[in-house]
């Protein structure tokens, strides 16, 4: 797995490339930590390259979706493709976030909530 | 129940008798079981009678009150008014009975945990083991003073010195520099002692060899009437041999107390998670049930539970904590009795209701620890073969209607403790006899092989019907045996639970 983060504006983007599973989420875990740790907690994970998750890797988005909401930010994510979109819906996670087509539109919307 | 409530309550019985008494009545008897408990007055004769009324609880008769002498409508009213007070009554201090036992469990969880950390507290005490040694040293060799260093790997350098703070911090921060620099025994004296310590008139520094990685130092300051010389130096070379057996051994205990710390906790969240699990497998009328849970070696938040109670409609649930360890274990004892507590409430609440309030209950808690719990919850009716379930972000749970294709039962609201409301509604489906219903945990569809390829849902689907002729034990263990086979060479590293319900005739 390869992890990427850059900054755009105040939202911090992660891109995730390969499998993003148990063996995969700790450095996540801590990247998304450091994100949250920015004023405003703004992170956008950019999931394109991720043709694989399992339940360890929702529960730290879940977790790092939790902690920027309890300090007025978020963690929204881009670009599910299939096998992943089938389990945030499985498991009804498409509900508790906001998920965009493409990461230019979940920064917008970040902006948006700004002005 | 009837019999405990009567005892506590007699006077008012009484006065309730002795109204129908003085109103013309023969007798007024109070039966449990079909057994005449009390009767009043005491020559009464219990089986004659004009009017009876029954007790109940929930839908089960239990009892009746009796009275003989008065037969008027006015008089049945009452009667009847009487037993549905008495009723209701029996109904709350059963209620209460129930939540008492389950704060007895969540206490006994907290005692457990109490001796736990009390054991915790016999740690060695390392830094008085260092200065011991520092002021044998200064016994036996005769020294002004001497002290010693010890560092573990990653760790800042801990230093005692004897006599107390013999020396001046700037003192020690140049002993350390020293110490780090020389790898060898090193004597200093005479003008050279002076140049780097203005107070010094000698120092011997030996460095001390330690298997473990850490790395220490023992130093001896100003020997008393002169000069190290050769046998002072044989005597202190003799101690810091010495210091390093015991500093090793000391490290190794520390080092064998952490993992006696995470051995208790694994074995406490196992002891946890084991003792909440149901030890019986239900009877239903309808249904051939079967559950089982086999913990990870660390140990998840899987869990399992029913409730049956009479005249209420059999409800299972299957749960499973984000999360491992000690917290998970803890989070998970929680989960459960809530939703135990909230199933428990009058008058049998639906699935949807049930996740719905362990949600607004559990919510902030598991935000605080940015955790969640899959949660799903059914009841079965008998009478209706209808089956009722609400599934918070559960997966896998599979249906198998009777020669149809098995397919999973998707969740429609997510996680207990992700969203302050739950949107999981009621979904029915009919369960007749040969239907397969298998509520897992994602231990099993998440078994990985040893060649990182997953067990999924396909597998599982297949497998299920396949299995679905076999009875509900029988597809539990194959669905346990088919994961084992196909993870062979791979630890177990999440819980796997199973619960399997098929329909059967009545």
């Amino acid at each position: 797995m390869e992890l990427k983060t850059r900054q755009v504006n105040d939202v911090t983007i992660i891109e995730i490339e390969g499998r993003f599973d148990t063996h995969t989420a700790p450095p996540v875990h801590e990247l998304l930590q450091e994100a949250i740790l920015e004023k405003p907690a703004y992170v956008v994970v950019n999931l394109e390259a991720v043709h694989f998750i399992d339940s360890t890797a929702l529960s730290t988005l879940v977790a790092g979706m939790k902690r920027s909401r309890q300090v007025d930010g978020d963690l929204r994510l881009c670009n599910l493709q299939q096998p992943v979109r089938m389990i945030f819906e499985l498991t009804r996670l498409d509900r508790a976030f906001e998920i965009f087509s493409s990461e230019v539109e979940a920064i917008e919307a970040f902006q948006e909530a700004n002005t | 129940m009837l019999p405990t409530i009567i005892a506590a309550q007699r006077p008012h019985f009484q006065a309730l008798a002795g109204a129908w008494l003085d109103g013309g009545a023969n007798s007024f008897v109070v039966v449990f079981e079909n057994k005449p408990i009390a009767w009043w007055p005491t020559h009464a004769d219990p089986s004659r009678v004009t009017l009876v009324e029954n007790l109940w609880l929930g839908r089960k008769k239990i009892g009746e009150l009796r009275v003989d002498g008065p037969n008027s409508r006015a008089a049945r009213a009452q009667l009847q008014a009487e037993a549905v007070l008495l009723s209701s009554l029996i109904e709350s201090s059963n209620n209460l009975n129930s939540v008492t036992s389950q704060l007895i469990d969540t206490q006994d969880q907290l005692l457990a945990m109490y001796d736990l950390t009390q054991t915790m507290r016999e740690d060695v005490d390392f830094n008085k083991m260092l200065y011991q040694l520092a002021s044998e040293t200064t016994r036996l060799v005769k020294v002004d003073a001497a002290f010693m260093m010890v560092q573990k790997t990653g760790q800042p350098w801990l230093i005692e010195e004897s006599p107390a703070s013999a020396f001046k911090p700037e003192t020690i921060e140049s002993l350390l520099a020293l110490v780090q620099e020389t790898g060898h025994d090193l004597l200093l004296s005479g003008e050279e002692a002076r140049e780097q310590f203005s107070n010094f008139r000698n120092l011997l520094l030996l460095p001390i060899q330690i298997r473990s990685s850490a790395k220490a130092a023992l130093g001896l300051v100003n020997k008393t009437g002169g000069d190290f010389l050769s046998p002072d130096i044989k005597l202190a070379r003799a101690i810091a041999e010495h210091a390093g057996a015991r500093i090793e051994n000391a490290l190794l205990y520390q080092r064998n107390l952490e993992q006696a710390k995470l051995q208790t906790e694994m074995e406490l969240a196992q002891r946890v998670q084991l003792n909440l699990l149901p030890r019986r497998q239900p009877a239903v009328k309808g249904i051939d049930f079967w559950a089982s849970s086999r913990p990870a070696l660390q140990v998840g938040g899987d869990f399992y539970d029913f409730l049956q109670r009479e005249g209420w409609p059999f409800t299972f649930t299957v749960g499973d904590i984000s999360g491992k360890g000690l917290s998970a274990a803890l989070l998970m004892s929680m989960t459960r009795s809530v939703i135990r507590t909230k199933a428990h409430d009058f008058p049998a609440p639906s699935p949807e209701l049930v996740v719905g309030w362990s949600n607004e209950e559990l919510y902030e808690d598991f935000t605080e620890v940015s955790m969640f719990a899959t949660v799903f919850v059914g009841q079965y009716e008998a009478n209706s073969r209808e089956m009722l379930y609400a599934n918070a972000g559960h997966s896998p749970v599979i249906y198998y209607p009777r020669g149809g294709q098995a397919r999973l039962l998707e969740a429609d609201g997510t996680a207990v403790g992700i969203l302050p409301t739950s949107f999981s509604e009621n979904q029915r489906i009919r369960f007749e006899p040969g239907d397969v219903l298998i509520v897992a945990t994602d231990g099993l569809s998440e078994a990985y092989n040893t060649q990182n390829e997953m067990f999924g849902y396909d597998r599982l689907l297949e497998l299920t019907e396949a299995l679905a002729d076999k009875s509900a034990q029988e597809i539990a263990n194959d669905l346990y045996d088919t994961v084992n086979e196909f993870s062979a060479g791979k630890p177990q590293d999440d819980d796997q639970t199973v619960m399997v319900l098929k329909g059967t005739k009545h």
